[in-house]
């Protein structure tokens, strides 16, 4: 058997090991790669930056835990720049599995950054309809969300002073890793009510959203594990995805590595089977 | 025990249940996979029940009346007319009301959304105008509003319209148009998969940096004491599944 035709037949779990290890070892010993910034996710944090203080930023964080590695940082990175810059912070979600999650999100970085709940910031919770409820909240707030997630008339909440629907709204970014996620907020919420809009998505989706960046649709995107990273980095809080950033390199040599390895292997069969004659 | 601690040995064990089918598949994986599905939709259930139910149909009738919410509470009900069989012809009108708002919501704002004002975006000046100095020709590959980007783009969506173009034959000028779109749709695949690996390793970090925390001390170091404990129930599992195999044979 030759080397080709062994390294063919490897055990796919030799693989997964070395994924594994190149994953492993770079979180147990850091080397604090340099991350540049892009522009499409310094497009979100000079907005924000832009923003007088006391503007209404309502932050959608569409994802459940299964997208957690990658949109947990987004979020805990843009209310804490939100908090940082004293803006009226909105959060809530579309995502009916994402709600306790969420809720746990927005208290804890309120809670660092010693905001108080009803003045400087609120959680609506969850709603149902998905696009519906952006429509709803684009007519009124108050009738997509009468109550918010602990039950408290929202009208009765301070920081939702003088917002009656999604046109008050100053800035808002949508965290989806799916649907409902930044698309319907683009396409049911911005397109329709007029208001500046950034994203932030999983890497899987990021690609499929940036046409509507290049259009200008949205002023920025934040795409997965290496966007939240550079989110880090500007607000100088680093965080869980610069920390894994090293993991991240180092784990896309190895695919490289095995990528260019596996057409060599195939390219080096191909010529040898045509030199025996089995190929035309 | 600290709810904290307790919640660090279950996300620690079921990680570890759910990676074991990296080695193969076990009972072991079965349950944390059903369990994952069982707690996901328990918990579904749950929040539709008081948000939907709770907060937003009794509580406004029964405290502020109403009772013009009972309107979508029938058309809803009508749905469930689908489990008898002699009613089922009840839910159409459920389903006509949904399909026919959706429709309506969703074509205009679909087409102005990602029709016009993508065709919008995509037909841009191949040349700029700029001042006095006449037309200027910027060939910046990493400005994405540059004159050659817009060349390239144009290039693209017209050579890959041209590929899903079935009525003529692909020959001649026609087949060299198609290979240039087939390179652009395989560079757009390769910048999916790209990204996609990205985001299935940031899953992977995530879990790691997990495990990494909870093999602290101060959760009882879970994830020392659970790999052990999963590494074994393998060992067993992989025994007995070969001296079945034997007395089988």
């Amino acid at each position: 058997m030759t080397l080709s035709d062994r390294m063919l037949k490897i055990d796919r779990r030799i693989i997964f090991l070395m994924i594994g290890l190149c994953t492993l070892l770079p979180l147990l010993y850091p080397v604090g790669l340099p991350i540049k910034i892009s522009s499409e996710v310094r497009g979100v944090y000079d907005h924000i930056e832009s923003l007088p203080e006391g503007s209404v930023f309502l932050l959608s964080i569409d994802f459940d835990p299964a997208s957690k590695p990658e949109l947990y940082p987004q979020a805990i990175s843009l209310l804490r720049h939100a908090f940082r810059k004293n803006l009226r912070v909105i959060t809530m979600t579309l995502w009916v599995s994402g709600t306790g999650m969420a809720d746990q999100i927005v208290t804890q970085v309120a809670k660092e950054m010693g905001k108080e709940y009803g003045k400087d910031y609120a959680f609506l919770g969850w709603s149902p309809g998905g696009q519906a409820v952006i429509i709803n909240m684009g007519q009124d707030l108050y009738s997509a969300f009468p109550s918010d997630y602990g039950g408290k008339p929202t009208k009765e909440l301070p920081v939702l002073e003088g917002v009656r629907n999604l046109k008050d709204v100053t800035y808002m970014v949508s965290l989806g890793a799916g649907r409902p996620g930044v698309e319907e907020w683009y396409v049911f919420g911005k397109d329709k009510y007029k208001f500046e809009m950034g994203g932030g998505c999983t890497g899987v989706m990021a690609p499929g959203l940036y046409p509507l960046l290049r259009s200008g649709q949205i002023n920025g995107l934040i795409g997965g594990l290496r966007g939240a990273a550079e989110y880090e980095s500007l607000i100088g809080q680093k965080g869980k995805a610069v920390a894994g950033m090293d993991a991240q390199s180092a784990t896309h040599v190895a695919i490289i590595i095995l990528v260019i390895m596996c057409n060599l292997i195939y390219f080096s069969k191909r010529r040898a089977l045509r030199a025996q004659g089995h190929l035309g | 025990m600290d709810a904290t601690i307790f919640g660090a040995w279950v996300a620690t064990g079921l990680t570890l249940l759910i990676f074991s089918f990296l080695y193969k598949d076990t009972p072991l994986f079965k349950f944390a996979e059903h369990l994952y599905v069982g707690v996901s939709i328990g918990y579904t259930i749950v929040k539709t029940y008081d948000t939907v139910i709770l907060h937003l149909i009794i509580k406004p009738i029964a405290e502020n009346g109403e009772f013009a919410l009972l309107i979508p509470v029938a058309i809803g009900m009508l749905m469930l007319t689908r489990y008898v069989p002699k009613a089922a012809w009840m839910s159409r009108y459920a389903f006509a009301f949904i399909v026919g708002m959706g429709a309506g919501l969703a074509i205009p704002r679909t087409i102005s959304s990602f029709i016009l004002k993508q065709i919008e975006d995509t037909v841009r000046p191949l040349l700029s105008i700029a001042g006095p100095d006449g037309l200027t020709f910027s060939m910046n590959l990493l400005n994405p509003a540059s004159n050659l980007n817009a060349i390239i783009i144009l290039l693209g969506v017209s050579s890959v319209l041209f590929y899903f173009f079935f009525s003529i034959e692909h020959s001649g000028t026609g087949k060299a148009v198609a290979r240039i779109g087939i390179m652009f749709l395989m560079i757009s695949f390769g910048a999916g998969f790209g990204y996609t690996v990205m985001a299935r390793m940031s899953l992977l970090i995530g879990r790691l940096s997990d495990l990494i925390e909870f093999s602290d001390a101060s959760y009882g170091r879970p994830t020392i004491w659970l790999v052990i404990a999963v590494v074994a129930a393998l060992v067993i599992l992989s025994r007995r599944s070969s001296t079945g195999a034997q007395e089988k044979q």
